[in-house]
């Protein structure tokens, strides 16, 4: 925020056709960024990835790996699947250098196995949410990211869990854990 | 004609039945992570190559044999386009689908459970562990399907139980004595 003011300053002093520019992007990241996903949309998306994937079954798998369909990848966020039991990422939209590869040793920058939390929220019947550090789409830095696991049910495959997450500095595990019991969608398709 | 020695079908029915289901279980437990070469064996070995021995038994008087072969012959040539069928989209068989699939298998089995308690002991032993196996994919499929694992390892016991029929029947011949026994019927 100080940084903001800081460069609002500075711009204001410097031009004069920009202030009113800054002002609006400011207010953008008051009111929240309309590029970034929210904490709904999330668990959403979550939910129908895992009826996508009961429904699909293995042959799902394969839809999650392409960044070009909406569907899985929208704003900043997108949809991840990976099995604890197995140890391995499964599918990954903008990561591909990751499906296959072992995730439970997998450390984010503050050090914390993240992976091995998101299994434990992922175990939860109704889901959970997991902090971690990760960085956003485009961006080499890591973020604080807070994603939303839930497990699926998959024909001979055990133990699929699926997740999605918002980039945010504030908002709580604990209040998304309530929220996400709220909009937490019927398990069986209307008749 | 009678003095033409013929081999026996069941040979190839319980070759392609045992390494069918045993490949399957790789992937249930875990190890082999694509289901691919289920598919294919599912088609051609577990299915293909099943299916013929079962026509094969009817030749020989064998209905327990004639209905196995072929009805479990038919189960992986369907499971296999079922597979296919939700790769490209082709009447799609969700979870529960697949699930009640696997009901019917399982009161299908029950059946030839019963009777290969007559035959005898490893044809006893390996129709209750398929029965068992064909259970907790049920359970599986119905909301507890970390129970995949537990089939998967115990349908690998029911796979070999199934080559070391496959076994006794060839090498008993080769060997030319009872090298691996049959064991006796659970009911007589």
């Amino acid at each position: 925020m100080r940084k903001t003011m800081l460069g609002f300053a500075g711009l204001t002093l410097l031009l004069t056709a920009a202030p009113a520019w800054v002002g609006a992007a400011d207010s953008a990241v008051a009111a929240g960024n309309p590029n970034a996903a929210t904490s709904d949309e999330v668990v959403t998306k979550v939910h129908e990835a895992v009826q996508y994937l009961k429904d699909k079954g293995l042959a799902g798998f394969s839809d999650f790996n392409n960044n070009k369909d909406a569907r899985w990848v929208w704003k900043d966020s997108y949809v991840f699947v990976y099995s604890c039991r197995d140890n391995v990422m499964i599918a990954h939209p903008l990561r591909p250098d990751m499906v296959g590869k072992p995730i439970l040793q997998m450390k984010d920058d503050k050090d914390h196995l993240l992976f091995q939390d998101m299994c434990k929220a992922g175990a939860n019947a109704d889901g959970g949410w997991v902090e971690y550090w990760w960085p956003k789409p485009g961006e080499a830095k890591s973020s604080r990211k807070i994603s939303y696991i839930h497990s699926a049910e998959v024909s001979f495959k055990p133990d699929i869990q699926v997740g999605a997450g918002i980039y945010d500095d504030t908002t709580t595990v604990d209040a998304l854990n309530q929220r996400a019991a709220q909009v937490k969608q019927p398990k069986k398709d209307a008749p | 004609m009678s003095e033409v020695k013929l081999g026996n079908p069941a040979v190839v029915g319980l070759g392609g039945f045992g390494l069918t289901t045993l490949v399957l279980q790789f992937h249930n437990v875990g190890w082999m992570p694509s289901i691919g070469p289920v598919v294919w064996l599912g088609l051609v070995f577990g299915g293909l190559a099943q299916m013929i021995a079962g026509l094969q038994e009817q030749k020989t008087g064998n209905n327990f044999g004639y209905c196995a072969f072929t009805c479990y012959g038919a189960f992986w040539i369907a499971l296999a386009l079922m597979l296919l069928g939700n790769k490209f989209d082709v009447y799609k068989a969700g979870t529960e689908d697949v699930g009640w699939f696997l009901v019917a298998w399982t009161l299908f089995t029950v059946i030839l459970w019963i009777g290969s308690l007559r035959i005898h002991g490893a044809m006893a032993f390996t129709f209750t562990t398929l029965l068992i196996g064909f259970i907790l994919l049920d359970l599986a499929h119905f909301g507890y399907p970390g129970l995949t694992v537990v089939a998967g390892y115990e349908l690998m016991i029911c796979a070999l139980a199934a080559w070391y029929m496959m076994a006794r029947i060839i090498l008993n011949e080769l060997y030319g004595r009872e090298l691996l026994p049959a064991g006796k019927p659970w009911v007589s």
